[in-house]
């Protein structure tokens, strides 16, 4: 019940601009490195600019996979695949979804936030965090500076741990 | 009233109708996501990697700590704690602490615990970074004992 109401009270949210007081923040305080340190404020804005230009591309992608997400799962299939109900399944694809996904962690946010207003459960989304440690195109690079033994045990443990830390995480936040 | 509103929750909407919807989500976070980039470069330009390897002491229990504590504080692209870890590792110190920094520098994050806390919620996000901070640890641990037994 509590979960339908979020989830119509999700669809009639009206456009609210979200997090203006963080960049409110943010720019005080690159206004007073402009001030007392105005190398270090030019380099932030520099590396800011690269990393913009570099997740913009996985932005656009993930705006148009969320909304294939919304096109062709309505929320009850949402909540069959991801939610209280999914069973192994729902472990698995979130594991996956998990190791596959690129770019910075924060990008997911909004499609992450998308289905769990649609009934996906909070430990998927810890399962989706804790999995992202492995990623597939670094892995020679892994493989190059630490070995494949290393590599490959640490993937393993990362895979189980995550999986650890949902299940801990049903426990602490059992869904309604 | 109740007849028209059903008839209008059965009517699908076009992919087009969907994708300006989810446009308009990801246009209301934008000044959160730059503001999370906006701190990332700052972390950037202030914490060089020389920085972040004078923090280790060559214990390997508070090396672990510390590069728990290092990796969940640093920002970027996980190449450079690669990077960063195969010269800790030349340096001498543990792989304990080089594999707790890895993990740690994609799991935790203190420039987007803001936009975490605004999109999750704090209970979400308290629980999450404890859970990716203790398991950061366990993980290091058993992956370093694990590699020390299989070499």
């Amino acid at each position: 019940m509590k979960k339908q109401n979020k989830i119509s009270e999700n669809e009639d949210k009206a456009f609210v601009f979200r997090g203006k007081y963080l960049l409110l923040i943010v720019l005080i305080i690159y206004g007073l490195f402009f001030i007392g340190n105005s190398q270090v404020a030019q380099l932030a804005l520099h590396k800011s600019g690269n990393i913009l230009m570099k997740i913009l591309p996985v932005l656009l992608v993930v705006v148009l996979l969320t909304a294939l997400f919304n096109f062709l799962l309505p929320p009850k299939q949402v909540a069959m695949y991801l939610g209280r109900e999914s069973g192994v399944k729902g472990w698995l694809w979130v594991l996956i979804a998990g190791v596959i996904s690129h770019g910075p962690m924060y990008i997911w946010y909004p499609l992450l936030e998308d289905l769990r207003s649609q009934g996906m459960k909070d430990a998927f989304i810890v399962v989706f965090f804790a999995s992202r440690t492995i990623k597939i195109p670094l892995l020679p690079l892994m493989i190059d500076y630490f070995g494949l033994t290393f590599t490959l045990v640490l993937s393993f443990y990362l895979l189980v741990g995550a999986l650890i830390q949902g299940l801990i995480m049903e426990i602490l936040q059992p869904e309604i | 009233m109740d007849k028209k509103q059903g008839k209008q929750s059965l009517q699908r909407p076009t992919y087009l109708k969907v994708l300006r919807k989810n446009g308009l989500s990801f246009l209301a976070i934008s000044p959160l996501l730059l503001g999370v980039v906006g701190l990332v470069g700052l972390f950037q330009a202030l914490v060089t990697p020389k920085m972040i390897a004078a923090l280790f002491r060559g214990n390997a229990v508070i090396d672990t700590l510390i590069g728990t504590l290092a990796g969940g504080s640093a920002a970027g692209n996980p190449v450079v704690s690669y990077l960063l870890g195969g010269e800790l590792l030349k340096q001498g110190i543990s792989l304990y602490a080089v594999t707790a920094f890895v993990i740690s520098w994609v799991t935790l994050g203190l420039s987007q615990l803001p936009a975490e806390v605004e999109v999750f919620g704090g209970r979400f996000t308290l629980y999450r970074n404890i859970l990716a901070f203790v398991f950061t640890i366990l993980i290091a641990t058993l992956t370093a004992l694990t590699v020390q037994v299989l070499a």
